[in-house]
């Protein structure tokens, strides 16, 4: 990634950090670096979101479109990722130069919301076996500093979270054709059931160690990253103290990134640390969205825009 | 996805006629219960998986490695080509790169044909084989350079991947890429507490759906790893599982990769054999050919002689007179 | 064990101004005119136009008698004789390294403006020039000084000096240059840990190098260079990395004071990875600005 160059001996010194679980920023191996949300940030989107971790900048936006369902599944909506690196972020991202990464982080994404225990399509549904609403997920790379798979997953939960579906009055059956009525009211809206959605976790190795939320240097010194997919608990996403049993956090998705590979022993310790991980994320994730929601429905939202 | 100009691509909307057979209008229960059923009489027969593998090195002769994998019902083809210059890069890398394409036949699945054109699937696809034989190579030793790699799916009936990896580094041996190890693959699909060890399609798509409604175990994960050096290179997974879940399946599949082993290792060393053997007929009827020639190229030598004898003879004779 | 997140919300963002004054200076746009030409000189970033002097970049101005310069706001490091920096190796080139040190043209280390071990007057060999690698390659840092400027404008930098040269373990914060002051001493043995303010804006926090013995041979301090560094040193080092980081976000000036003030306000909190949240980054600029401002007035 952004082709910074870093000598030797500074690796030997973020290794060595690794080692004692103190890195050069004085974070351990399982702590993220600040972030920052904001949600509805795009008028002309059903649902959107922005994060900024550190120097890593994206911007999710949800476009909801009328589908036919797929004939082996007819009563699941379908939802479809695709993620632009623009070359705002680094010059290297120019012509085809991002494509290959925007192709990885797509379909880990897809591969993680594949599940219905992760992402249930079912809610996508408005009349079995002839219509469902297909929600376009575009992710926007505006700025690059590492760890993008981590902030990608949290900036697309957060836009799903803020998503707002129409609500259909009827849909009349006209000879062959489906005739749908929506609602006049544009706030007579439903809203996604996200709570399970999952997280990506990149679980960078250095050393013989693995952390989480690598810097952009920190990436230099690794040749091989594990990326984890894990579902959420919707208890951190709904205010009302009717709690739903805890369901364990499970992997929706595991891949491996980079050119290096990892002994059987490190990666079992991986899963485990990166579930870990996805676990706190989450949490904090649930907390800020609520918060969001509230604030919102107190006064009129005032934007704050990007990049800051 | 864009449109292919190229091809004549049929109408849009053609389904396959599957669609109306009452297996498809089966619910997911009634599958799984005929699948559950159809383990059971398969069962008695030895689960050995490692012995369901088919392979053959040298099957395409113009690559310059090749190999043809069959597991079950899958077919992999998958040839190497010679390194050449990374082209469109100014930049020079000390690592050589690897260039992966997996495409499926038009005609591979069940279920629908194919398109001709890479979709979204193949691409991961390829991306996934990439990582999978990256590291097993000895990049350091072609700067600079690139090696192809094509995978081409004949028939899929299930772990594709794990097929298009093995294929892949038998490719590579065969063509003699320089490689730290040899490099398997296996796959297993999960269904609540059933592991499919190397599933077919039907076992992989059912896990893959699984039911909503229960919160089930269910999911597809394909390793490939490094069994002598104990480096697991890839590892994909896919659908819902338990920590301790993945953790068992990683542990089987290990075990399934390193049986699998000796399976290629027997088929590297046929093939050397084979080389040896055809070298050494080659030697000997190049041997054989060369007596033969010596032979004539000493009658002709003697015969010439005699001529030139004879012709000057006549001459010496016909100048006198 | 849990990790540490946190997720704020944009209406909860931080303003990370701590200025005092409300008196902002004139502020002159790319185009805009600055005067009549009769009886002024033509500075940096400025240009003559019908007998108008305009500016060429959004900044302030500088006049000094006659000339009249305007300092943009946000450059890239404009480099003086004498400055000290700290450059990234790029390129290996004929008898010379190409180095990046953040201003709009590479900078030049010559081969012969460096130290090589034997002496100083040792003369450069062929054999020299063919292991130019092995005394500096791609992506090592270096500290120097700049030796000259070019006519181009970019610079020529020399390591002839012990002080100067390859700079092993520690970390690089990249800053504004802008933000640097102009000092005596851009090198700094603080904490225990030793500061290369580059005038450049890039900065290297290191540990303190042990004093070497004389019968140590080469190859032992080569490895004494690469031992693990303890973590009470990277303890410090953190801490003054993100006391770098606050101030920078706050736009303050960074030199060997401000740095010691923001790390002294730090100690307040507990461990270093705390200071990474923008409250406590406020908080610490704006202790910091508040001693300084004590101490200039008293």
């Amino acid at each position: 990634m952004a082709g910074s160059l870093i000598s030797q001996s500074e690796q030997v010194f973020i290794v060595h950090g690794v080692e004692n679980d103190f890195r050069s920023d004085g974070r351990s191996s399982i702590d993220y670096r600040p972030m920052e949300l904001e949600t509805d940030v795009v008028s002309h989107a059903s649902g959107s979101a922005r994060l900024r971790l550190a120097n890593t900048d994206i911007l999710v936006g949800v476009k909801t479109e009328i589908d036919v369902p797929k004939p082996e599944t007819p009563g699941l909506g379908k939802i479809e990722f695709f993620v632009d690196c623009s070359a705002n972020a680094t010059p290297e991202f120019e012509g085809r130069g991002g494509e290959q990464l925007a192709n990885t982080i797509s379909s880990t994404m897809q591969r993680a919301y594949y599940s219905p225990q992760a992402f249930n399509l079912k809610q996508l549904c408005i009349f079995e076996g002839k219509q469902c609403w297909k929600l376009y997920v575009d992710i926007l790379i505006l700025e690059c500093g590492g760890n993008l798979c981590d902030a990608v997953s949290l900036a697309v939960k957060a836009a799903l979270f803020n998503t707002r579906l129409p609500c259909v009055k009827a849909a009349l059956m006209d000879g062959g054709n489906i005739d749908l009525q929506l609602s006049d009211d544009p706030y007579d809206s439903k809203q996604l059931d996200i709570g399970t959605a999952p997280l990506l976790v990149t679980l960078c190795k250095i050393g013989t160690k693995c952390v989480v939320d690598p810097s952009a240097e920190e990436e230099r010194c690794s040749v091989i990253s594990l990326v984890v997919g894990v579902t959420g608990n919707p208890n951190f996403y709904q205010t009302d103290d009717n709690v739903i049993p805890d369901i364990k956090c499970k992997c929706s998705t595991i891949s491996m990134n980079g050119p290096g590979s990892l002994s059987p022993k490190t990666l079992k310790s991986a899963i485990e640390q990166g579930i870990t991980a996805a676990n706190c994320l989450d949490n904090a994730l649930g907390d800020a969205l609520l918060r969001e929601k509230d604030e919102i429905s107190y006064l009129k939202k005032h934007s704050y825009g990007f990049l800051k | 996805m864009p449109l292919d100009y190229r091809r004549f691509n049929g109408p849009d909307d053609s389904v396959s006629y599957k669609r109306f057979t009452p297996d498809f209008l089966k619910s997911y229960e009634e599958l799984l219960g005929d699948l559950l059923e159809k383990n059971n009489l398969k069962d008695e027969q030895a689960s050995d998986e490692a012995q369901r593998v088919f392979a053959e090195t040298d099957t395409i002769s113009q690559a310059k490695g090749s190999a043809y994998v069959e597991i079950k019902n899958t077919k992999v083809v998958c040839s190497v080509f010679d390194p050449r210059e990374i082209p469109h890069q100014n930049e020079f890398s000390h690592l050589g790169q690897i260039y992966c394409e997996v495409k499926f036949a038009p005609f591979s699945c069940s279920s629908q044909r194919r398109p001709p054109a890479p979709d979204a699937e193949d691409k991961a696809l390829s991306e996934a084989l990439r990582q999978a034989i990256e590291p097993a190579v000895c990049r350091h030793l072609f700067p600079n350079y690139q090696i192809d790699v094509f995978a081409y799916i004949i028939e899929n009936d299930g772990s594709c991947l794990a097929a298009a990896i093995n294929a892949a580094g038998l490719a590579l041996t065969d063509a003699a890429v320089p490689m730290y190890d040899l490099i398997t693959a296996s796959s297993m699909a999960i269904l609540d507490d059933k592991m499919f060890v190397v599933p077919n399609e039907e076992e992989e798509e059912l896990a893959m759906k699984s039911q909503e409604s229960k919160d089930i175990n269910h999911g597809v994960i394909t390793l490939s790893m490094l069994s002598e050096l104990s480096q697991i290179t890839s590892f994909i997974q896919i659908g819902s599982l338990e920590t301790d879940c993945v953790i068992k399946a990683m542990d089987i599949l290990e075990k399934e990769c390193k049986e699998l082993v000796p399976n290629i290792q027997k088929v590297v060393v046929r093939n050397v054999i084979k080389n040896v053997k055809r070298q050494q007929i080659l030697h000997e009827s190049a041997k054989e050919m060369e007596e033969i020639l010596d032979e004539k190229y000493n009658l002709w030598q003697k015969s010439l002689k005699a001529k030139s004898y004879l012709c000057f003879s006549l001459s010496f004779f016909s100048l006198l007179a | 064990m849990t990790g540490h997140v946190s997720i704020r919300l944009a209406s909860e963002r931080v303003n990370h101004s701590v200025a005092t004054s409300n008196e902002l200076p004139r502020f002159y746009t790319p185009g805009e005119v600055i005067s009549g030409m009769q009886d002024f000189m033509r500075g940096h970033g400025t240009y003559t136009e019908d007998d108008n002097l305009k500016s060429s970049v959004a900044g302030v101005m500088q006049k000094v008698n006659k000339l009249i310069c305007i300092r943009p706001l946000k450059s890239r490091y404009v480099g003086e004789i004498g400055d000290v920096v700290v450059g990234r190796v790029l390129e290996v080139q004929q008898r010379r390294w190409k180095v990046d040190t953040n201003s709009r043209l590479d900078s030049i280390l010559q081969l012969s403006s460096v130290n090589l071990p034997g002496g100083e007057l040792r003369r450069r060999s062929v054999e020299d020039e063919q292991s130019m690698r092995k005394v500096l390659q791609e992506g090592d840092l270096i500290s120097a000084e700049v030796q000259s400027v070019f006519s181009d404008g970019s610079l020529s930098l020399h390591t002839r000096s012990l002080k100067y040269g390859k700079l092993v373990q520690g970390t690089l914060v990249k800053v504004f240059p802008s933000l640097i002051k102009r000092r005596k001493n851009h090198f700094h043995n603080i904490l225990g840990i030793s500061i290369i303010i580059g005038n450049n804006g890039y900065i290297w926090i290191s540990p303190r190098e042990k004093e070497s013995t004389e019968n140590d041979d080469l190859e032992n301090i080569e490895k004494a260079k690469l031992e693990p560094v303890s973590i009470s040193i990277r303890e410090i080092m953190a801490r003054v990395k993100n006391c770098i980081a606050a101030l920078v976000a706050s736009k303050m000036m960074l030199d060997d004071t401000s740095i010691l003030m923001a790390y002294e306000e730090s100690l307040k909190y507990e461990t270093a990875k705390e200071m990474l949240d923008p409250e406590a980054m406020l908080d610490i600029a704006f202790l910091t600005q508040h001693r300084l401002n004590y101490v200039t007035t008293e």
